[in-house]
């Protein structure tokens, strides 16, 4: 995590975190996300509808929000 | 990174700012408020203060929801950590919040067993972990996490984790921003408004600030391009005697929200009468507590705790801060007394905090720096 990244609130995260789904789960409605620092973390996708690999999520505290983007 | 890079364009960024200037009145005033912590933030990371005309005011508002929570909250939750057999979890800046006798990292330092994590998630694996301790969640947030927790004690539920439970602290963005605005000593011209809250509740909920008190409002996203173009939407509404919500962020925020994360929200949880807010006092209908129907997983109800309402040091100047009344070095213990590192203020111990965003971006200096 860099010096600006550690600065971030993680609390509201209000600037959004960016991370994109590796795998699913699709009967827990989890995903195995990445962020750009290359950290891993499992996050709820109940919210944005089916998701899948290549998928970047807005993710605030564990929970995907909004869909940013899809595989090209 | 898509969505990042091109909001960071420094020619963008200096065209906006041209334009900016080209649309301010000369002489006039503009007080301008930046809602979310998130924003201010941004703001004095990139400097995007030293962009604008000197008539060009950003104030920070009451969106970081640490620096709202009240300290009699905070003596609560050290409260439950005390208790026999309880791992307290939360969110890593609530540990350094002052109670009214020390912090969370302070009770921990004294034996209680607190645990930092990075959703409730998080707390719900530890609790299905240790069947044999009660697993307790600080919840805090706006709409924006609201959410999590709200399917996390879903989750708790379907799966049977009975020693799961969670202190609610969790608050809406619309009742202290009624409350600003009938302020008194408060004068806005207009409002950026809540980026990431807008993801989950729309921009609808923002249409009372233009139809009942006349001030332009701009969801807006978190990159400097974004809160430029949105202080310029907002200085020409103003220009053109328009007032309106307006999209901004619309790569992110449907105007209507993600209204599978509202369903979730009213399912879970439910309106407390009133809320206390640090600064700003006891608003109506501003914070949520769980629905009756997941009782079994609210922490009040489970644990005794002291409940008392703490006033806030007299050095502090939260409120005012909060308010954008004052701005942070303003405050006669800011950098002094009151650090990041040993903070008097909630403002100073988030990063999100408009104290602590001053503070570790060097803003100390009173004057501008010209560009």
């Amino acid at each position: 995590m860099s010096d600006v990244e550690r600065h971030h609130c993680i609390t509201c995260s209000d600037e959004g975190c960016e991370m994109t789904v590796l795998a699913v789960d699709t009967e827990r409605v989890l995903a195995l996300c990445e962020e750009a620092d290359g950290s891993h973390s499992t996050v709820e996708t109940a919210l944005v509808g089916e998701v899948q690999p290549g998928d970047v999520l807005l993710v605030h505290a564990g929970t995907a929000l909004a869909r940013t983007g899809t595989p090209a | 990174m898509r969505f990042v890079d091109e909001f960071r364009d420094p020619v963008l960024g200096r065209t906006l700012a041209g334009q900016i200037l080209a649309t301010v009145e000369p002489g006039r005033h503009y007080k301008i408020m930046e809602v979310c912590g998130g924003h201010t933030h941004s703001i004095y990371k990139y400097g995007i203060d030293d962009l604008l005309p000197e008539n060009v005011e950003l104030v920070h508002g009451p969106g970081c929801p640490v620096c709202v929570i009240p300290m009699g909250r905070v003596d609560d939750a050290i409260a439950m950590a005390h208790e026999p057999g309880v791992i307290f979890t939360c969110f890593g800046d609530m540990m350094r919040v002052p109670g009214s006798d020390g912090t969370l990292q302070d009770a921990k330092a004294r034996g209680a067993d607190i645990r930092m994590v990075y959703s409730p998630l998080d707390a719900l694996r530890i609790a299905r972990s240790e069947p044999d301790r009660e697993v307790v969640f600080f919840a805090i947030g706006f709409e924006t996490t609201a959410p999590s927790t709200a399917l996390t004690l879903k989750r708790a539920r379907t799966e049977g984790v009975e020693n799961f439970s969670c202190f609610c602290n969790h608050v809406t963005i619309v009742p202290p921003l009624r409350a600003l605005l009938e302020s008194p000593d408060l004068r806005l011209d207009g409002f950026v408004g809540p980026g990431h809250v807008s993801t989950v509740v729309g921009a609808r909920p923002l249409e009372f600030i233009p139809a009942d008190y006349g001030k332009p409002v701009v969801v807006s996203g978190f990159e400097p391009v974004d809160i430029l173009q949105s202080v310029l939407m907002i200085l020409r509404q103003l220009a053109e005697g328009r007032c309106e919500v307006e999209n901004q962020y619309k790569r992110v925020v449907p105007y209507e929200g993600n209204l599978a994360a509202l369903a979730v929200l009213s399912e879970v949880f439910t309106l407390r009468p009133h809320f206390e807010w640090r600064g700003l006092g006891f608003i109506s209908h501003s914070g949520l507590r769980l629905h009756d129907d997941y009782a079994a997983f609210d922490a009040e109800l489970r644990f005794s705790v002291p409940g008392v309402r703490v006033a806030d040091p007299k050095a502090c100047q939260c409120g005012e801060v909060l308010k954008g009344v004052i701005r942070p070095f303003e405050c006669k213990v800011f950098g002094t007394a009151c650090t990041p590192e040993r903070p008097i203020g909630t403002c100073m111990v988030s990063s999100e905090g408009a104290c602590a965003a001053y503070y570790n971006y060097g803003r100390f200096a009173r004057d501008k720096v010209m560009v």
